[in-house]
């Protein structure tokens, strides 16, 4: 690998005319992820760093290596942290090397990239994003811009991965969140019924969700989450006694749905939003939720609904098992969640 | 006496920071300098400043010749291209072995404070005249670089006739007595060759690896020798520059050869 590097460098070294010093061991790659972090990896001649390490004032390997690395955005520099490792010689033909990483969080509204690098007497590469500057010991890189390193992702497939990522939350991973659609579905065979609730529910999570991502409310998910293990029993245990749709069903149905949207935000949390397009993602993870949902009440009226629905058998034989085996499974997971 | 020492390796550390571009010197670093018979030793080569050097890879189109002579004639080493070690050897018979490595110009080019700082600092006082004279002191430089470095490896005990000898590099340092038979107190003389003819009024500096800020230096005599005070003990390097202004044709103002000569004494 370093082999074929240094003899690609020398070759377009001597194609280009580049002027320079003999080219060294050493080579330098930085990479950005998601315009947020910067991470630099030095790997060079472990003991020829140690030598010159070991005359250099200061203490510690950090401070010292601080000395001669510069990094900087838009002309102001920043303090990576240090990590570093040594790997032996692989065999008698090589060198052991030392690899040192520099990471930190880029700044807001950093638009370029210098570095500069005192350890090394001849010339080395600097790799990022694909391209290759050629540098001496103690040069100043040519800034290189973020934007084409770190590419923003466009708003399109911002908006289509987190409308993906609202529907998977739902289809398949949030198996409670489909249980308590799927008793919202069997209370009544009156479209009516199914409408409001789903509107109720889908009113008060986009709320919550909206409120817990830009921070104004915050409930922990031990809260949070054994109470919408409660809100299911409570839905699939009245599907069993009642198949009326009466107001305070609805109010309940909107109050459960205040606590589902900040069980999606702690999800949403933790999957992490672009700061860039907070929106973008917020609104169409929320979409992509609503789409689950609908799916879900799809699903259950083609497979059952619209064949059975109208049968006098219906409630006893459908509406009432499946709404037992939601209420069995809900409860579990609240003892479950609660004692967690 | 240790302030000092520790203050002029603050100033060579911070050399290195400001001054990063100025030339460096390279020599050649066997990993052993008392190999035993039938040995074999891998050969680096480094380039740095005072003694604290970055190995250089085996880079095959650099090589104009890199080669071992012993008893028994001259043989190249051998090596993967872009390996470091550079190149390795099989110390056959006891003996002192001559390790050359003679590069191919590689091309450099310098601001006008870099370059005449350079000048200066490796006693290039010719150059300064001239670029002087030529009111050129204030102008960029181009310079091709050729890099003739050796080494002195000893397997077994040292022998005053078997010594150092000429290789045939376009500039070359040749120890006139074998090192490894100098004592303390003894002169090791060295001789500067420029094209094969004994180079004179050239800077010829030593230092040592146990302490490299304390340079021993001399300017050639007429007959391109120096008589060197050297320290027992620890990797010696040698080194001396020449310059000339660069052949038509070659795309640069100035040709640079650096000369370079190791060899590590035992304490005893």
């Amino acid at each position: 690998m370093r082999h074929s590097h240094i003899v690609c460098g020398l070759t377009l070294m001597l194609c280009s005319g580049v002027q320079a010093h003999e080219i060294g061991t050493t080579r330098v790659s930085v990479s950005f992820q998601e315009g947020r972090t910067y991470d630099v990896e030095i790997v060079t001649d472990a003991t020829a760093l140690a030598e010159k390490l070991e005359v250099s004032p200061g203490s510690g390997f950090d401070e010292k290596f601080r000395q001669r690395v510069k990094i900087a955005f838009d002309g102001a520099d920043v303090r990576p942290q240090i990590s570093y490792s040594v790997e032996p010689p692989i065999d008698a033909l090589s060198a052991a090397a030392a690899t040192i990483h520099l990471t930190g969080q880029i700044p807001e509204k950093a638009q370029h990239f210098t570095w500069t690098f005192g350890w090394t007497f001849a010339t080395y590469a600097l790799t990022a994003g694909g391209a290759t500057q050629w540098l001496e010991g103690g040069e100043t890189s040519t800034p290189l811009a973020l934007a084409s390193l770190a590419p923003q992702p466009n708003r399109m497939s911002t908006a289509w991965r987190y409308l993906r990522l609202g529907f998977t939350h739902i289809v398949p991973y949030g198996l409670d969140h489909m249980l308590f659609v799927l008793g919202i579905y069997l209370l009544s065979r009156r479209a009516r019924s199914v409408l409001l609730q789903v509107s109720a529910f889908t009113v008060a999570h986009s709320i919550t969700l909206g409120l817990s991502m830009y921070g104004l409310i915050s409930v922990p998910p031990r809260i949070v989450e054994p109470m919408i293990a409660i809100s299911i029993a409570y839905v699939a245990i009245e599907n069993i006694f009642s198949s009326e749709l009466r107001s305070w069903r609805i109010a309940l149905v909107f109050a459960f749905g205040l606590l589902h949207g900040m069980g999606f935000a702690g999800a949403l949390k933790e999957l992490g939003l672009p700061r860039s397009q907070f929106v973008t993602a917020l609104l169409t993870f929320n979409v992509g939720v609503e789409a689950g949902q609908l799916a879900v009440i799809a699903t259950a009226f083609l497979l059952v609904g619209w064949h059975c629905a109208d049968r006098n058998w219906y409630r006893s034989r459908v509406v009432v098992p499946a709404s037992m085996v939601i209420a069995c499974t809900a409860v579990y997971w609240t003892i479950e969640r609660l004692s967690l | 006496m240790h302030r000092l020492l520790r203050s002029s390796m603050l100033i060579r550390m911070g050399l290195l920071v400001t001054a990063p571009l100025l030339a460096h010197d390279m020599w050649i670093e066997p990993m052993t300098f008392s190999p035993q018979t039938g040995e074999i030793v891998g050969v680096k080569l480094r380039v740095g400043q005072d003694l604290l050097g970055d190995p250089l890879p085996r880079t095959t189109s650099l090589i104009n010749q890199f080669i071992v002579e012993d008893s028994e004639g001259r043989k190249p080493l051998v090596g993967r291209d872009g390996s470091d070690p550079a190149g390795f050897l099989r110390v056959a018979a006891p003996g002192l072995l001559v390790i050359g490595y003679n590069s191919n110009p590689s091309s450099v080019e310098l601001t006008p404070e870099k370059f005449n700082q350079y000048v200066k600092e490796e006693g290039l006082d010719t150059i300064a005249a001239l670029r002087a004279s030529r009111n050129e002191t204030g102008s960029k430089a181009r310079e091709i670089f050729s890099r003739c470095a050796k080494s002195l490896v000893l397997s077994g005990p040292a022998s005053e006739t078997a010594g150092d000898h000429r290789l045939g590099f376009t500039l070359e340092l040749v120890a006139e007595r074998n090192p490894y038979t100098l004592r303390a107190g003894q002169d090791l003389p060295v001789r500067l060759t420029y094209e094969n003819r004994p180079l004179a009024g050239a800077l010829v500096v030593a230092m040592n690896r146990l302490n490299p800020s304390e340079k021993v230096t001399a300017r050639t005599d007429k007959a391109g020798r120096v008589r060197l005070r050297l320290r027992p003990g620890g990797m010696w390097l040698i080194k001396a520059v020449h310059m000339i202004p660069a052949p038509a044709g070659a795309n640069a103002e100035w040709a640079s050869y650096w000369a370079s000569l190791t060899f590590e004494q035992s304490r005893n």
